[in-house]
């Protein structure tokens, strides 16, 4: 039987850096991913250093939703490619899920299917929380309420930043296990033991906040970092609390051959991360961006409109 | 930046402040009205007036703005969107 471990959480609490590092240990390494992103263009998959041959991308919706019933049929594709010799013989199977799915629905699915039930087996979910922005995301998000009320084990990332939003937590979960970590410096034997489960559990439907949707954009030219900077100030400013993630590679002016990695959760922008190449031939800025009611073009607009001005000073 | 251009990018600045108004193009410039009544322009300014940039103006005021993100906090404030949802950007620290 082949362990399943579903690694959830909401936008930016650090899923891809808690994968990212554990594959990278090589006791770990033998793990097959499914990554599933909200986002139009996948990007995760440039971004975690996984084995290509078992590393799957998702990225047509929202996992518990869209792409749920597609789920089995990825593990056990992934199984016969194992069985044929075409991907490496992985000893487990990570599912990483959006930051807003909703787990029920992928649970059940995962215990239900009785074809996925002959070969796998799930054996912990857990859910990491931000403890910068937890306390308000659990507020104010159903998906990331149900991340912890079903999780087995959970974890607060980004510890050095805040105090772990106990209260909120354990109102929902009272009983799993909670560690902190920083920058994904998880135990994995901790977060992928299997979990004791009750063979039945209550209410799969999906629950979402409304008015959630991705924008893409994409630029064939290369952007100035300052247009780059001051559009981020911009969006922060008059989107407020409705953006909620912020991500892409990124060709800028001053640099166009190295992709940037960009990385903002809400208002808070991380230090552009530089990849050594391209991943590939695509060689134009993706950005995905998350947010509650933010019209569609707003984001492209607002880039636009800052990339002529700074053009026009010459920077 | 063309007026239709600066009227889209003013109409969907309008609907994330959930303010109702309509912007439309006038010559070089948008006319709209805010939901007070009070009518404005916003207009381009010329070579001569650098570095400002654009113009707002209501009866009695005009408002210079030198960056297209300067128009939109100007803007905002004068629909009476105020700040109450407005954030600084931070930055993280390094591998946070």
């Amino acid at each position: 039987m082949i362990p399943i471990s579903v690694v959830t959480g909401f936008l930016g609490a650090g899923k891809s850096t808690l994968l990212r590092r554990i594959l990278r240990d090589p006791a770990w390494a033998d793990s097959a991913v499914i990554v599933n992103e909200f986002g139009e263009i996948p990007l995760d998959h440039d971004l975690i250093a996984a084995s290509e041959e078992s590393f799957v991308s998702a990225s047509t919706g929202c996992l518990c939703c869209v792409v749920r019933d597609d789920l089995t049929q990825t593990l056990l594709d992934l199984l016969r490619r194992r069985e044929a010799g075409a991907v490496p013989p992985y000893a487990r199977v990570l599912i990483e899920t959006s930051g807003l799915a909703d787990p029920a629905p992928i649970l059940h699915a995962l215990m239900t299917d009785e074809a996925l039930a002959a070969t796998h087996v799930l054996s912990s979910v857990v859910a990491l929380v931000d403890a910068l922005h937890g306390e308000a995301t659990l507020a104010r998000h159903p998906e990331a309420q149900r991340q912890v009320m079903l999780a087995d084990r959970i974890l607060v990332t980004k510890p050095d930043l805040a105090a772990a939003p106990q209260g909120a937590i354990r109102a929902l979960n009272p009983a799993a296990p909670l560690r902190e970590a920083t920058h994904g410096a998880a135990d994995p034997g901790w977060l992928f033991a299997a979990a004791p489960r009750p063979a039945e559990l209550p209410d799969w439907a999906a629950r979402h906040t409304a008015g959630l949707a991705s924008i893409v954009i994409e630029r064939e030219a290369p952007i100035p970092a300052l247009a780059l900077t001051l559009w981020l100030q911009g969006l922060a400013e008059h989107a407020g609390p409705r953006l909620l993630r912020v991500k892409g590679l990124v060709a800028l002016t001053e640099q166009p051959d190295r992709p940037a990695v960009l990385h903002a959760i809400q208002h808070m922008v991380h230090p552009l991360e530089w990849l050594d190449a391209w991943p590939g031939e695509d060689r134009r800025s993706r950005i995905v961006l998350i947010g509650e009611r933010i019209p569609r073009h707003f984001p492209a607009r607002l880039l636009a409109a800052i990339e002529v001005e700074v053009a026009a000073a010459g920077h | 930046m063309t007026p239709p251009e600066l009227r889209d990018l003013l109409a969907d600045s309008l609907a994330l402040w959930e303010v109702a108004a309509r912007p439309q193009v006038t010559g070089t410039g948008i006319a709209l009205t805010a939901p007070d009544g009070t009518p404005l322009s916003i207009l381009p300014a010329v070579a001569a007036d650098l570095p400002v940039r654009w113009w707002l103006e209501r009866p009695g005021q005009r408002r210079p703005c030198t960056s297209v993100l300067g128009l939109l906090r100007t803007f905002r404030n004068a629909v009476g969107a105020g700040e109450t949802e407005a954030r600084r950007l931070r930055v993280a620290r390094p591998d946070v």
